[in-house]
């Protein structure tokens, strides 16, 4: 089996797994007693976030070992994980908004947190660009490796903005130093979420990287 | 009087519908160009 036909099937199961997850959520996840069913955005939202903060995480770690090692394919995961890691951000920036505004009364603040996720998605998308402007691979590959290396740097900011600025966006319910606080029910479905959105992102990687640079924005 | 539960399930569905739509779209692309001889 062939790298690309082993993606196709790792995104193939994810795929069905993500309506299982649609169903579970949606059918059998019970409601929030404040925020009603709009609560359940959730769990596509902070799964897409999750799979977006992997992605460039990602991304930069390839960068470095790719500037440590020299060795070309640390470059092509990294260039695979940012487009991968382009569509997560957008599902994260355009479900935010839709819960934003039927919590929060408005689609978009310019608090910390959403202001560095939005950050975030233009990186990802500085880089797709710089790896369509930049012929010259060697070249391509050192300038990207940078910029992956500074998406790596903006991390930690974007997860602890919730402490350490004031911030409308609620704090982390699973990422943090104590118990999640959830119920055992909604704890299941978001974690089940979080498991699909990574194999999700496994899939795509695998596919992407598959490709190469022959199929893609950087071709 | 208890709080009334806000009726907002179109909500709910637009952003399932918005994230099926991009996850599916970006997995046939790639499922497309993976397919394409290089």
């Amino acid at each position: 089996m062939t790298l690309a036909q082993r993606g196709r099937w790792i995104t193939a199961v994810a795929l069905l797994l993500l309506a299982g997850v649609y169903v579970r959520a949606l059918v059998f996840t019970p409601e929030e007693a404040h925020q009603g069913l709009a609560q359940k955005i959730f769990y596509v939202h902070a799964p897409a976030a999750w799979s977006a903060m992997l992605s460039m995480g990602l991304v930069g770690l390839a960068s470095i070992l790719f500037l440590l090692i020299k060795d070309p394919r640390y470059d092509r995961f990294a260039a695979a994980s940012a487009e991968v890691g382009t569509a997560f951000s957008l599902v994260m920036l355009t479900t935010g908004p839709i819960w934003g505004k039927t919590i929060w009364g408005t689609w978009w603040t310019w608090d910390a947190r959403l202001t560095l996720t939005l950050f975030l998605f233009f990186l990802f998308l500085g880089y797709l660009l710089m790896r369509g402007a930049v012929t010259e691979p060697g070249l391509r590959a050192r300038y990207s490796a940078v910029l992956g290396i500074c998406g790596l740097v903006l991390l930690p900011f974007i997860h602890l903005s919730v402490y350490l600025f004031r911030t409308l966006h609620p704090a982390p319910i699973v990422l943090k130093p104590s118990a999640p606080s959830l119920p055992p029910e909604m704890l299941v479905t978001l974690l089940s979420s979080f498991a699909v959105f990574t194999l999700l992102y496994v899939g795509f990687v695998t596919m992407r990287y598959a490709i190469g640079d022959g199929g893609g924005i950087d071709a | 009087m208890p709080e009334a539960v806000p009726q907002n399930g179109a909500y709910m569905v637009a952003a399932y519908i918005d994230a099926a739509v991009i996850l599916l779209v970006y997995a046939l692309t790639l499922f497309r160009r993976s397919r394409r001889p290089s």
